[in-house]
Formats: structure tokens, sequence, C-alpha cells
């Protein structure tokens, strides 16, 4: 592991602030870090697993897809897009409560500008499916195509033809009707088109006909797509300084919201970095030598997406293999012989300079849901161009920073770009001319009703504080005393001999406010040695005993020691640990607010508790679940789960387990839910009445098997735990990613919609219930809304009240004083799965599962 | 396996009833044919008449020499989706060419005179002239040859003694307005150099099967060249400009003679040429910490991964080059240095224009002679670490 992926593994040099070691937040939803908001923008574009290998073209695609059912045809199935599959799991029908209606009723109102924008139809707009023949058959689809295409009786009409299935907006006089044409040889073909069905603008076929129609409009405006999103290469943002370039672009979509038909627009950023695959392993070499080049090579390599050379296509990098070179063979598809060498020559007049490269493999997924075998393809390294921002430069303080400086947008600057694209569109002949022959209208860009709920009041140990801004209350409680924290006597400090000189001062510093917040912090052990992670590890083997309370280590430098330590301490031999580089304690002049951070986060892990919001329900157990791959082996998922011990919410159970799959689905809540039952009890001699379970890390098309396997693991642990009353159990999928923004508008100008505020309506789903709640601040950048949506809810709150207790919750992060994007226990359950996935990759040791030990 | 670039199929190829099949199909071979014609010749200024859905020219923008590339053709419905096929590739953006292209499809006909075609270097007829009526292949010479007058011109069309082998007798497409064997191309082709002055030479693609030689190639091809003795056509500046023809689509690629791209490639290049220098001399200080005696080699790399393949002259340009240097803690690499790596060497810049390019973005020692970095950051791996 390289030091700047550990760097990233405890998130420090993200803050502006520039704290390090462990006294910073990791997590990207924390606000005032670099991250927040404004770079995840991109997010899609950043994450390179997101994307998979995705066509980049600017072809008119008409593929579409038949996700309906009972067609008399035996239809060639096309993969329905997996955001679509989601909305087609109607969990709102069974929920009986919100049935009429989902909207809360407390809180301000707030009027809110939204990125959405009106998409208008006739009232009796209709979509017509068609089925076509060819006699003789025709094998081409490109044939079939420009047949059916180039035939004067569809010409004046709008159509989407993927060869087989044919759509219309404007029906045909028959319901059979026979075409006659002929090729350019002269030879007569018979096309029989077939009225198969008639779609009502909501049906989920209509949706996706309507994005191919966007699809379409957006190449019309010079526009490439990769992945999902649409960018401009021609208009790039360039920081050569870091050989990067940003496209600006878009992530649109059209879809049902809760009463009509919508456009979503949100700017997105495409990442290029200026470099072959090959020139980076080359630079990689220089940089570590040739020992462990292939391993490392592979680490950094494997999952990133690459853009080749000579196409338009994107790839996902699923393997190297060092034994082909550019000089094998390999068989075209005449089957005939060629080197790669020959081959990019002829087909693209490229020379390739090495002749020793390896060669990137990677395996397409096959469009069609045929269960045929993935196709493997070669690419040569020097062909090929990272894109995103992915492993080891996101840890490049610097690079991050450039890029975020170039893609922060401001709320207005945001709806700037928004308006610039639409009135593009409109001004665009033949987009115009698409949107008109479809019926289609571009509205006006839609504003909502909002509410902001009130705030909340911390509670501390003889104090309760009402923030000047929930965003931030770290000075509003600078002088009171955390809720409760035992006293630390027993403890270890091992630094290096070079870092010995700060020791005195820090600890001066930490003990005085330690007592001020109420932990008494007593003198440690302090044991030097060499300046290698061997000697600082044989200490600790050394001077552990089932005595000590924590092991704080002063880091020379962020290279191996991390990992290592960690591990041992939370898997080996569990004991809370705290590693402090020795730099942050050289920064002269912060040592109080660092020495602050860290007693708070040495406080949590000795199972303290920092403070508290009110919660009205008397017996509540809320917990988190995420899931997080494993950075080694990519098939390991770490499945993380944090519940709450107490009503009051402060003490937390956590668990996590390493699991083999595929998929993100986790197949070990049964068990962590009943022990976290079980600790429950011990606690509070007594089952919680209700429980709230928030899943986090659900991807698209995930949702479905979300309620049909994770739901009923949860169902059964609480109906098998041995209570007289069984527990209500509510769950709700959060995502941070999501399109729709929300501004208040102010003095003609666009502001971040306040913390608090809570969209239930208009930009909501109809089949779910769901609401859109703002948690976290930008200060710079323009805040993303958090989405949630209840599955599952035998609790039966009212939304208003559901609303409220997850806004409380997301103050509840002991790592941030502050609210933050998401409810405490997600992040928690984020923060525990990042720590194993990026450095103990085992379980941890189950001793230390009532601490909040990964903080 | 990577292959699938090309798998456009043809009509004509497509034909079920087809008998006799080429390998490679036939249409491939004349785009082959022209490709290697513009990988010998390297001609700037390329136009195909009678583009069709522009696959020709797809094929054509590739090529590094050419710098205006046009297609001309009647139908505009297929150069309006088909023109999207033409625009740059998104690596193209990436790593830009060195030469500006231009690709611009006109609508129109190809017996009316546009000025904008005026002093081409090649101009295509790829299976054109048998589309044409007597009327307009009588007009045909008199634009091409005598208003349009480029360097080259090739036109193919099919060659009729062939047509007994398919199992159908009649012409090849329904739109041809008739098929010529080779006495009466090359009978039309000659009369048309002569009266231009043109050469030409006759040739053809899709070899007849065994036994069946005496046909000749499926397609018959004549390269005509611009006898350089004779008068040169209409000279392009006494032209009023005639803008008959519409621009259905027209693209610019980015490449290395704008300035912005120029500026963050050098950036780029000289980025990481530094960062190499710089690694490479960290190691020799370690190599050297810790033994007196082993002299770094080369880095001795991974595994089958070869690094900056040098030739002998370029080795010795950079040697003779001034040498990266060290000043306390600072790294220098002068900019005279970084001009001797090939990647560098083939940009179009000298030092002057380097040291202005890279003022904004890289810097500079004091007298502007080379470029500064720490010698050490705190990303650095130390193998010696653990």
């Amino acid at each position: 592991m390289s030091g700047r992926a550990r760097v990233r593994a405890r998130g420090m040099a993200r803050s502006p602030g520039a704290l390090a070691g462990e006294c910073t937040q990791a997590s990207p939803s924390v606000p005032r870090m670099l991250m927040p908001s404004d770079l995840s923008d991109s997010e899609a574009s950043f994450s390179g697993g997101m994307e998979g290998t995705s066509r980049i073209s600017q072809n008119c695609d008409k593929s579409v897809s038949s996700g309906d059912v009972g067609s008399t045809f035996v239809e060639k199935v096309v993969k329905v897009r997996r955001d679509y599959v989601d909305l087609g799991v109607c969990t709102r029908a069974k929920l009986a409560h919100v049935r009429d209606s989902k909207t809360g009723s407390s809180g301000i109102p707030v009027k809110l500008a939204t990125n959405l924008f009106n998409l208008d139809l006739p009232q009796d707009w209709q979509l017509y499916q068609y089925h076509v023949t060819y006699i003789p058959d025709l094998a081409s689809r490109r044939l079939r195509i420009a047949l059916l295409y180039n035939h004067s009786r569809l010409s004046d009409h709008a159509k989407a033809f993927d060869g087989t299935i044919l759509f219309l907006s404007q029906k045909l006089e028959e319901k059979v009707t026979e075409l006659s044409t002929e090729t350019q040889r002269g030879e007569t073909v018979k096309m029989t088109v077939t009225l198969t069905r008639e779609l009502p603008s909501s049906s989920p076929m209509c949706i996706q006909v309507f994005n191919i129609i966007f699809k379409k409009i957006l190449k019309k405006l010079s526009m490439y797509q990769i992945g999902r999103n649409f960018y401009k290469p021609s208009e790039p943002v360039e920081i050569p300084q870091h050989k990067l370039s940003l496209w600006p672009g878009f992530a649109v979509s059209v879809s049902h919201f809760e009463r009509k038909l919508l456009f979503v627009a949100d700017v997105s950023y495409k990442v290029l970095r200026n470099e072959t695959v090959l020139e980076f392993m080359t630079d990689l070499c220089y940089k570590i030598g040739t020992s462990c080049f292939i391993q490392t090579c592979e680490q950094q390599l494997i999952g990133l997406i690459v853009l080749t050379r000579y196409n338009n296509k994107t790839y996902r990098i699923d393997d190297i293999d060092w034994s082909v070179k550019p000089t094998c063979t390999f068989q075209r598809r005449d089957g005939s012989e060629i080197t790669y060498v020959d081959y990019y020559k002829q087909q693209y007049n490229i020379t390739l300079s090495d002749l020793n490269q390896p060669v990137l493999v990677s395996l397409l997924k096959s469009r069609r849901n045929d269960n045929t075998e993935p196709k493997i393809v070669h690419l040569m390294p020097e062909l090929c161009f990272l894109t995103g921002l992915a492993g080891q430069v996101t840890s490049d303080f610097q690079l991050m920073k450039a890029v975020a400086e170039e893609i922060r947008l401001s709320p207005l600057g945001r709806q700037q770009r928004l308006a610039r694209l639409v009135d593009d569109i409109q001004r665009n002949k033949d987009a115009r001319f698409e949107l008109e022959t479809w019926g289609l209208h571009f509205g006006s860009q839609m504003s909502l009703t909002g509410r902001v709920v009130p705030s909340e009041k911390i509670l501390m140990q003889d104090h309760v504080c009402q923030p000047m801004s929930a965003a931030d209350w770290s000075k509003d409680i600078r002088t009171c005393k955390i809720l409760s924290v035992q006293s630390l006597n027993k403890w270890l400090i091992v630094c290096s001999n070079r870092a010995e000189n700060v020791i005195d001062g820090f600890l001066s510093c930490l003990r005085r406010v330690g007592s001020s917040m109420g932990f008494n912090v007593g003198y440690p052990k302090i044991i030097k040695v060499q300046e290698n992670v061997a000697a600082f590890l044989r200490a600790i083997q050394q001077h552990v005993d089932l005595d000590v309370q924590l092991v704080m280590c002063i880091l020379p430098s962020n290279q191996n020691y991390y990992d290592c330590i960690k591990k041992y301490l939370s898997s080996d031999c569990p004991v809370p640990s705290q590693c402090v580089l020795s730099r942050t304690l050289n920064k002269q002049g912060m040592m109080m607010s660092i020495a602050t951070k860290i007693a708070l986060q040495m406080s949590c892990k000795l199972g303290g508790e920092l403070w508290a919001v009110e919660i009205p329900l008397k017996s509540l157990m809320v917990a988190g679940i995420d899931v997080c791959k494993d950075k080694f082996s990519k098939q390991m998922v770490v499945v993380g789960f944090v519940a709450s011990l107490n009503p009051r919410i402060t003490r937390w159970f956590s668990r996590c387990i390493l699991q083999r799959t595929t998929t993100d689905i986790a197949d070990c809540l049964k068990v962590f839910m009943t022990g976290a039952l079980k600790e429950w009890y011990k606690h509070n001699h007594d089952f919680p009445a209700r429980i709230i379970v928030y899943r986090d890390g659900v991807g698209d098309g995930q949702l479905k098997a979300v309620i049909e396997y994770e739901v009923p693991q949860l169902l059964s642990s609480v109906a098998e735990s041995g209570s007289k009353i069984s527990s209500r159990l509510s769950v709700i999928v959060v995502r941070k990613k999501c399109l729709p923004r929300f501004f208040t508008e102010m003095d003609r100008t666009v502001q971040n919609a306040p913390l608090g505020t809570v969209v239930d309506s208009e930009a909501t789903r109809p089949e779910w219930y769901d609401f859109y709640l703002i948690s976290q601040a930008a200060y710079r950048g323009t805040v993303r809304p958090t989405h949630y949506n209840v599955i599952y809810d035998d609790n039966g709150l009212k939304p208003d009240h559901m609303q409220r207790l997850t806004f409380k919750l997301c103050h509840l992060y002991y790592n941030w004083q502050g609210l933050i994007s998401i409810p405490a226990p997600c992040q928690y359950a984020h923060k525990l799965t990042y720590l194993v996935a990026q450095s103990i990759h085992k379980e941890p040791n189950l001793e230390l599962a009532s601490y909040l030990y990964y903080l | 396996m990577q292959c699938d670039s090309v798998v456009d199929d043809n009509f004509e190829e497509v034909c079920p009833e087809k008998v006799i099949k080429f390998k490679p199909p036939l249409y491939k071979q004349r785009y082959q044919f022209v490709r290697d014609l513009v990988g010998r010749h390297e001609p700037k200024k390329v136009a195909d008449l009678g583009c069709g859905d522009t696959e020709l020219l797809r094929l054509l923008k590739i090529y590094p020499c050419i710098q205006l590339l046009v297609g001309v053709d009647i139908d505009e419905e297929k150069l309006q989706s088909n023109g999207h096929h033409l625009s740059p590739f998104l690596g193209e953006f990436v790593k830009p060419r060195d030469l500006d292209l231009t690709v611009t499809l006109y609508h129109g006909s190809v017996v009316e005179r546009d000025s904008r075609l005026l002093g081409f270097d090649l101009i295509t007829c790829i299976e054109l002239i048998e589309h044409l009526d007597s009327d307009h292949l009588a007009r045909f010479p008199e634009v091409v040859f005598g208003y349009l007058s480029p360097a080259m011109i090739v036109i193919s069309t099919p060659n009729s003694e062939f047509n007994p082998l398919f199992p159908i007798v009649t012409l090849r497409d329904a739109d041809h307005k008739f098929e010529w064997n080779r006495m009466e191309f090359q009978t039309w082709a000659l009369q048309v150099a002569n009266r231009y002055n043109y050469s030409v030479e006759f040739t053809g693609v899709g070899k007849p099967p065994a036994g069946a030689e005496h046909v000749g190639f499926c397609t018959q091809i004549g390269v005509f060249w611009r006898n350089s003795g004779g008068a040169p056509g209409p000279c392009v500046s006494q032209q009023h400009d005639q803008h008959v023809y519409k621009a259905v689509y027209t693209v610019s690629y980015p490449s290395l003679q704008q300035e912005r791209v120029l500026k963050f490639e050098l950036v780029s290049e000289v980025l990481l040429q530094v960062e190499r220098l710089r690694l490479w001399h960290l190691r020799t200080l370690r190599e050297q910490k810790r033994g007196a005696g082993t002299v770094p080699k080369e880095p001795s790399v991974a595994p089958s991964l070869m690094l900056d393949l040098f030739t002998e002259a370029e080795k010795a340009r950079i040697e003779n080059s001034p040498k990266p240097f060290c000043e306390g803690s600072r790294f220098f690499v002068p900019l005279q240095r970084l001009l001797a790596y090939p990647r560098l060497h083939r940009l179009p810049v000298d030092e002057e224009r380097m040291r202005s390019l890279l003022a904004d973005s890289v810097c500079l020692s004091s007298d502007g002679s080379a470029v500064k970095v720490d010698l050490r950051n705190t990303w650095d791996w130390e193998p010696d670490d653990y």
C-alpha cells in the first residue's frame, strides 16, 4: 500500500485546515473538507468503478428495450437501464400510512429553485410500439435500419428503431402495415410493421425512449457520451501542472417525478489524465524500482477506466497480461492471424513504439441479456489514456485541490450552466426539430416548496447548547463537558527518537484540553524506538498487556506504519489505538485545536459519549449499513453494520465482515442484527420497541435485491430475538448521489438551500415513500441533498417524524462537531468498512465492538 | 479480440446470393488502395467526391499529413446523419495531432463548380462515375480535371468483364447508369488525361478467381497525375469565390498548431521528463549512499517493460545537452536538456518559445534557463523505509 493511499485512509491532507493524523475526518460527506458537495459533483465520473465498460459514440443509438410484459412477439430483450429498474420497484403501495400522503407539514416553508425542467406532452400523448419483420430476412442491423428509415412512408414520423422494435409517436393507420422497398442492388424487400403496444407516457419504456431522444439531442450539440453523462471535450479546463484535463458536461435524465415528466440536468466534469497507461507504468517503475513493480502496477491500474486513442470507447482494466507482447498474434474475425503491431498499423495507421509492453485485459460484458461469456479485449497500454480520479492520485492533496478549484461551482454558476444548456438545446435547429417531431415541449425550470425543519439543540453534560450554525458547533461547545468518558490512566505512546521533543508540549496540551472537556488524561508510558515499522510493532507487542487502555503512535511518516499498527491492534491484539503523524505535532499555533480533536477521538475510542440530541422516541434502536470493496481483492466486499446501544443514541455496537461476492448485497445482516439486539438487551434489559435501519451503498438497480434479500434477514432476526412484543422495523435506503439540487433565490441570486431543508413533493417519486434532506453545509460549492427512500416501515411514524428523526441522526457523528450529510450510523459504518478495506483486510476483533475504535 | 472497428457492411457485399467472396471485402480493398496512396504521397488536402456514408473519409482522417479533408455528395440526408462520425475521437483531445485538420462535408453535385475545392492534392471518385448519366458524365471531366485540377485524381469503377462471374448478369447496382469494360474505361480516361494534361496509370482491386484471370480486376482504377509541365488549370487566386455547395457539417481538430493545445502538451511533457530525471537522480544518490563502489546502472526495468528507447542519434543529442543539476534542495533541468528528449524534440518550439509557454505553469530558475523543482517531495517512496 502506498503512502498516499494510507494518507487517504485516514482522511488527512484533505482538510484545508491542514490538520493531519487522525484528527480530521476521512469522510467525503463531512463538510468543510475538500471533498464535499463540490467535488462530488462529478462523482459518477470520478469513481472509476462506477461505469464499467461503456461505449462512447456519437452514433444515433437507436437501441430501445422492452421491459414491459405481454408482448405477442418473442422480442430481443434489451437491458433496461439500471436506474429505471429501481423505478419499477413500487414500495409505497405496501405502506398503508403513506399511501395517500407522504408529505410532512412541520417546519418553515421555503421556496426552492431546482435543476428540474418541465417536459410537456400533449394530453393524449402515446407511444406506439411496432414490431418489424423483413422478407427476405436481413441479418444486418444497419441495413434493416437504413431501409426502414429511408422509406417515404415513415419519413416524416418521429421514430426510434433498433432493427426490430420501432417506436412512433404517431399511430400508423393500419395495425399491420406492409412496406416494400428496394436495396441498392435492386432486390425487393418487404417490411411488415405490426403494432404491438400502445404505451402511456408514464410507462418505463417511454422513459427510456425519452432518454434516447435526449441522447441524440446532446450529441447534436457536439457532446460525447462517456458512461452515462455527456461531455464537451472541445472546451476543456486544463491543469497542465497535474497532467489533467477536465471536460465539462452534464448528467441528464428524463423521468417521471411525483406528478409529471421532468428533465433533470446537473453539471458534471470528466477528468482525463494526460498520460497513457504505458507512461504511467514507466513512471511507476522509475519511482518504485523493479522489485514489486508488477504487484504495485496491478494494484494501481486494475479497475481504472481507460480511453483508447483510436476509437471512442472506454474500457475497464480487468487484468494485465504480462506474457502477451505487441508482437504476439491474435485471431481476427475472419480467422486470419495478425500481430498487434501490424493490426494497429493497418487498421489505424498507428505505429507502436514499445514492443515489450504487456497488454491490458478488459472483459466486455454483453449489451444484450443473453448469458454469453464476456468477450476479452486486449489493449495496448501505449494507446490507452487514464480517465477519472481513482486510486492513488486522489491522495495527492495539491492535485485534488487544483481539481476542486476548477470544478467547484457556486449555486449561481451551476444555474447559469444549466440555463446555457437549455438555451443551446432550444437554439439548435436539429435539437428543436427532434423535440417537436416527438411532440415534446421543453418547459420552464421548476420551483417547488420545501420545508426547513427546526434546528436541534446539542446536549452536553451540564449544558444545553443551541449552536450558532449547525454546520459546525465546535466553538459553541468549547467550554462544555462531554457527556461521559472514563479516565485514561494506563496508556502508551510509541514514538521514534526524533519525535521525542514534541511529545512534552503535546501531552500537556492534551491533558489541558482533556480536563476542560471532562476527560482525565493520565501520564502515559513513553516508548522510544527506531524509526522503522518493525521496531514500532515490536514495541507494541512487548508493552501492550490487558490493562493498557489505549496505544498512541507518533508516526514518522505515513509509509506502512498505519496499516501494520491498525491491523495488529484491531485484530490480533484488540486495544484502541490512536495514530498521529509527528509532522502534525510540529504545527505551531495549532496545537490546541489539534489536541482537542485528538482528545475527542480518544475519548470515543474508550467508549466515551460526546454529545446527544433530544430523541422523543423512548425505545429506539437505529442502525447503519454500508459496504466497501476491499482494496486488494476486488471480489471481497466489506460489510459494516453499526447499531445504537442506548435510547439516547450515544453508544454504538459495530460489526464488520468480509464477504466474497460480486454484488453489494449483504448476507450477514441476520447475524449482525441478532448480535446488536443481544447487546441492546444487555444494556437495557429489554428489546427496543422500534428499529430503524439506514442502508447506504446501494447501487443502481439493486433496490429490489435489498428489499427481497436484506430486509427479510433483518425481519427474521427481529422475529427470533425472543422478545415478547416483536420490535417494529423500518428500513431506509440512503443515497448521496442523486441528481436533483435545491436552491433558494434571494436578491436575484441563487444560494444553497438552508440546512435542514426537506423536500418531499414534486422532485420525489410517486412509487416510493421518499424525501430529500439537506444536512450538510457547502461553504463554496453547491450542496447536494441526500435522498432517503423508506422501503420498509412497520413503525408507521408520520413522515414529519421520520424526517425529523433522520435530521437528528445527522448530528451524532462524533468525528465532526457539526452536521453531516448522512445519518451518523451510516457514517460510522462507512468509516469502519473503509478502515477494514484499506488497512486491515480482515475482521476486527469482537472485543472492540462496543467502541468507536475506527474513528 | 479488438478488431471490430470496421464492421460496416457495404450493401453490395451483404447480398446473400453473392458467390465470389473477396477477402478482404472489395469495398475495403478499394479504400485500402486509397489509404496506401495517401500513405505514400502524403497529400495535405484531400476531397472525396460522392463520399456517401463518409466511410472513406473516416479512414483517411487518421492520416497525420492531411490537413483539409472534404466530402461531397448529393444525398444531404446521408451527410447529415454521418457527419458526426468524422468528429475527433476523444483520444484526439487528450493527445492532439501535430497539424490542424478540418473536415467539411458539402452537399452538392460533382458537376457543379465550387471554388472551395480548388488547390487540392488528391481528389478521389470511388465508384462514382457509373452513377452519372451521360449528360453529367460529359461535364464531369471539365469540372474535376479542368476546373478543380488537383495534383492527383483517383477514379474507380466496376469492370463489366468481371460481371459474368456473378450469378446476376445485370448491372451491379440499381442506380448504375453503365458499367464499362477495361477498354471503354481506359479510352475515356486517356482522352480526358490528354485533354487536361494529366498522365494516367491503370490498375484495380479484386483479383479474379483462378482460371478467370483474363477478365481483369473486379474494380478498375485509374490514377491520374497532373503533368508538371502543363498549365495547372486556372490559377486559384484568379478565381472568383464561387460557393455553390452547401456546407452540411464541419469540424476542426485540436492540434499542436494551436497555442493552447501546444502549451498544455509542452507543460505535460516537461513535467513528465523532469519528474523522471528527478527520480533517477534520487536513485543515484541512494545508490551512492549505500555503497560507494556500486555505480548505478540505467534503471533496470520491470520485466518486459522497456523505458525510453533512444536511437543512437537521440542518445548523442541528450548526452551533448547540459546536464540536470542540484543546488541545495532544488533540482534543476536545463531547458536545452529537455528539448533533447525525443518527446519534446518533436514539438514545434525552440528554447525561447518554450520559456514563454512554460512561464505561468512551471517554476523556472532565476535566469530562466532551467526548470526548478524540489529534489524531494513528501510522497517519495523510500524503499529502505521498511
